[in-house]
């Protein structure tokens, strides 16, 4: 049961008739008394007459996934079982971070055995999975003075995906992978390229790539003079296995410009796996930290990519170390092959590195490998700031952290893996870079 | 904004597809169930507020709340055992609560016995009854009674242990003999000795009882303490015998024990006169709004949703810790030496010398690319000591200028900042 505004305004204007007729105590009590009444017994006749909040159905449509920022309309539609008409307000009990627009109070009339609906405008805040177990039906009265509440139970549940904003530097990465492969018909064999196929030779192939017993092959008999001279083509390598290793260890909590490592991470790995899908080579991804929190394995194209980005959206960071010594096992699990191993993490001390660089020599012994780390931009601008004695304190102690990432760097180099760091906006299109100059040199 | 519109199209169930027929379950409880769910809880308010009612009953009927030393009060306090006995003995006794009724008791020839323990009657009604009353026993007498019916009998604190015999002329008191323990004292000044009041049980230079006649002609017995009187002391020493004695002695006893309206009442008209009679209904309709308002804002909407939040650590933190802690240790040394590992890092590669250069090599070509004395240049880059803040921030801004002077000496076109790796100009 609820009281409503009204209701207490009903009562404060009994102000009136017992300032009017109270000149005499006894008789103001009396008109006290018989206000007070005449409110209850309205409150009571509009109670009984409000429709059973509980004798109602409901049915929710609700998309399952949206990226985050995005904006999704879900939808109630209440169907009123009872035989009063229902004047219900509707509170959907969704957490704070599904973003709902306005109050999330709803006010909807549905006549008896008739449907209703209420739509709330969602954009969550937070990536991860929006639950919503019950709305609450607060049912009114024809006075407006007393209403019926019930809790209904509606679960709902809504996935936030990643954002995948680095996505605007994919057409760009797409075209430097077709210059790559535009240069395809290379005539010219070596690291990195596979045989594509035999073609007739053209004015201004290379004369050394004419493959001699495929043009024997070719010659016709019948008509001597007139073979055909093949040449043998050339493309990039294709079918490379990468595997995407994010850690979501302690490290990949702290934010960096207002953003998770994390989250910087599955932007990353995003990039990287649409990259690689569209040159053709099979994308892997663990999550992992002192377990398999999240793996997405054979998947490809388009599915890929959704796969992906569900994996990723309820994996939080978790405030725990993380056991780099089962990455290996991990790696083996899912191939057996050489591949290119990216290793999505937080390589900034030589306290915290420790674990990882223990590992690398395993990991670099059979594939190749890229540390990739996000840095903070701001140490830059507060090396280069000496103004006062503080600023130099703070600019020691950036100069301090930059020499240490750059010392795991190195050391990470000298064990045989490739290095990437950058701010978290440069972090995608760096790896991705990475991954193109590794591809076209043919050393993955 | 939450938009709600009524849709016509819902309701028609062929269209919508599978309608779900039941009712939603309820998550909240109904007013039965939580009742019943409470049950444990309604059944301890319900045994707890019968109980205080019992107990409430029950001593309302054992102990009426009186008076002390009211002739109806059996409590250690009153004194029903005197009464009683006195009507044992044929004594009319009868309890009254107004100055009426003890002047008609008085005006029949009564003994008039008071006890106003809580100050209540003025000198004038004292004296109203005095001039009345032919015998007035004064338990615990105050100081306007003493004014009135004895002047000059003053009083004079508690007695210590019990007071002496009796030694004087009044028979009741002659008969008891001794009085018990807490006896309170009257003292008796010379005029008073003159005016025929004499003193039993002596203590000190006080008396527990004073007799004598009162100035309206009332004989008048002052006793110092209730002790004699209560239900609880008075099988003590003689108390009894003092107490049968100075109130038996005629046909009639009014027990006066002065009550709320003998109170003088001339006093200044109250705020309920001077308020008109609206004021105090709306007041109370005051409370009653605020608590209806309270209902209506503190109903929840709901049960609360639980969230988990993500932890949220700001990256930089080490960094500005570790600023920190240099500061408060002032590791001026230290904090210089970052600077400078980091210069000679970016100058080497600004230089183009090796990763593995010696620092020698770099300040040399430092120092041939700026034009400055290598002797300068080592001193910043390595020797220099800072001794205070002051050499520390100087030394840094030195660090900066060092490397600005080398970048503007190798590439004089670009500045620091237009390096972008694309090469494109803003």
């Amino acid at each position: 049961m609820a009281l409503t505004g009204r209701f207490s305004l009903l009562v404060a204007l009994g102000v009136v008739p017992v300032v009017l007729l109270g000149a005499d105590a006894a008789i103001a009590w009396a008109t006290l008394l018989g206000w007070l009444l005449l409110a209850l017994a309205l409150g009571g006749i509009d109670l009984a007459l409000a429709a059973s909040p509980r004798r109602v159905a409901v049915e929710r449509d609700l998309p399952s996934r949206l990226r985050l920022g995005e904006t999704a309309r879900s939808e109630l539609v209440l169907r009123n079982l009872g035989r009063r008409m229902l004047r219900a307000e509707v509170r959907d009990g969704w957490p704070p971070s599904a973003g709902v627009h306005g109050r999330n109070r709803s006010r909807v009339d549905v006549p008896a055995g008739e449907g209703g609906r209420v739509t709330l405008a969602l954009t969550p805040t937070r990536r991860g999975d929006r639950v919503t177990e019950a709305i609450t039906v607060r049912s009114h009265g024809p006075l407006g003075l007393w209403a019926r509440q019930a809790t209904l139970a509606a679960p709902g549940r809504l996935r936030v995906l990643p954002p995948f904003h680095s996505r605007a530097h994919l057409p760009s990465r797409l075209t430097r992978l077709r210059e790559l492969e535009g240069r395809t018909p290379i005539l010219v064999r070596g690291q990195g390229t596979e045989f594509d196929s035999l073609r007739e030779y053209v004015r201004g192939d290379d004369v050394r790539s004419i493959d001699w017993r495929a043009t024997a092959r070719r010659a016709d008999p019948e008509s001597p003079g007139a073979a055909k001279l093949m040449v043998r083509t050339w493309r990039p390598e294709r079918d490379r296995r990468i595997v995407i290793v994010v850690d979501t260890s302690r490290t990949a909590a702290a934010r960096i410009a207002d953003e998770p490592r994390l989250d910087t991470a599955y932007e990353a790995a995003l990039l990287l796996a649409a990259l690689a899908t569209h040159a053709g080579d099979r994308v892997d991804l663990l999550l992992w930290d002192r377990r398999r929190r999240g793996r997405v394995h054979g998947a490809s194209g388009a599915d890929l990519l959704a796969r992906m980005v569900d994996t990723m959206a309820d994996v939080e960071a978790e405030l725990i170390e993380a056991d780099w010594a089962g990455v290996p096992a991990q790696v083996r699990s899912v191939t057996s092959r050489r591949a290119l191993v990216v290793l999505l993490t937080a390589a900034d001390s030589p306290g915290s590195a420790r674990g990882l660089l223990s590992v690398l020599p395993q990991l670099t012994a059979r594939h190749r490998v890229i540390v990739a780390s996000v840095t903070d931009p701001t140490l830059g601008a507060a090396v280069s700031r000496r103004d006062e004695l503080a600023d130099v304190y703070a600019a020691a102690a950036a100069e301090r952290t930059r020499l240490d990432g750059d010392r795991v760097a190195a050391a990470a180099r000298r064990l045989g893996a490739t290095t990437v760091a950058a701010g978290p906006a440069d972090l995608p299109p760096a790896l991705a870079d990475r991954y193109l100059e590794l591809k076209a040199a043919g050393q993955l | 904004m939450s938009a709600v519109r009524e849709d016509p199209a819902v309701p028609s169930a062929s269209e919508s597809g599978p309608v779900p027929a039941r009712a939603a379950r309820a998550v909240s409880p109904g007013v039965r169930a939580s009742l019943s769910r409470r049950r444990t809880w309604v059944v301890v308010a319900v045994a707890l507020l019968a109980g205080a009612l019992v107990l409430v009953a029950l001593q309302g009927a054992i102990r009426a709340p009186g008076p002390p030393l009211a002739a109806d009060d059996p409590a250690p306090g009153g004194a029903q055992a005197l009464a009683r006995v006195l009507e044992g003995r044929g004594v009319e006794v009868r309890q009254v609560r107004s100055l009426d009724a003890a002047l008609d008791e008085a005006r029949r020839g009564a003994t008039v016995f008071v006890h106003d323990g809580l100050g209540v009657l003025d000198r004038e009604r004292i004296g109203e009854l005095a001039s009345v009353a032919d015998a007035i026993v004064i338990a615990r007498p105050d100081f306007a009674a003493l004014e009135v019916l004895a002047p000059g009998v003053r009083l004079a604190g508690a007695a210590e242990g019990g007071p002496g015999p009796a030694a004087c002329a009044v028979p009741a008191a002659d008969r008891a003999g001794t009085l018990s323990d807490g006896q309170r004292l009257l003292a008796i000044d010379d005029d008073a000795a003159a005016a025929g009041f004499t003193g039993c049980f002596p203590s000190g230079d006080g008396f527990a009882v004073v007799a004598g006649t009162a100035p309206d002609g009332a004989e008048v017995a002052l006793v110092g303490a209730t002790t004699p009187f209560a239900n609880e002391t008075i099988d003590e020493a003689g108390n009894a015998a003092l107490a049968i004695g100075l109130l038996g002695e005629r046909e009639r006893l009014a027990w006066y024990l002065p009550g709320p309206g003998d109170a003088d009442a001339a006093g200044a008209p109250t705020l309920a006169e001077l308020t008109p009679g609206w004021v105090s209904p709306v007041l109370v309709l005051l409370v009653v709004v605020t608590i209806a308002a309270g209902a209506w804002r503190g109903r929840r909407f709901g049960p609360l949703v639980v969230e988990d939040l993500p932890v949220h650590v700001p990256a930089s933190e080490t960094g500005e810790g570790r600023a920190r802690l240099y500061a408060r240790s002032s590791a001026r040394l230290r904090s210089i030496d970052q600077l400078r590992i980091g210069t000679i890092r970016r100058l080497s590669a600004a230089l183009r010398l090796p990763r593995s250069a010696e620092v020698d090599a770099v300040v040399a070509s430092a120092a041939g690319a700026t034009g400055r004395p290598a002797a300068s240049v080592r001193a910043l880059l390595v020797d220099a000591v800072p001794r205070d803040d002051r050499e520390l921030v100087r030394l840094a801004r030195d660090l900066d200028g060092l490397e600005r002077a080398v970048h503007a000496a190798i590439a004089p076109d670009a500045s620091l900042e237009a390096t972008d790796p694309t090469g494109r100009r803003p």
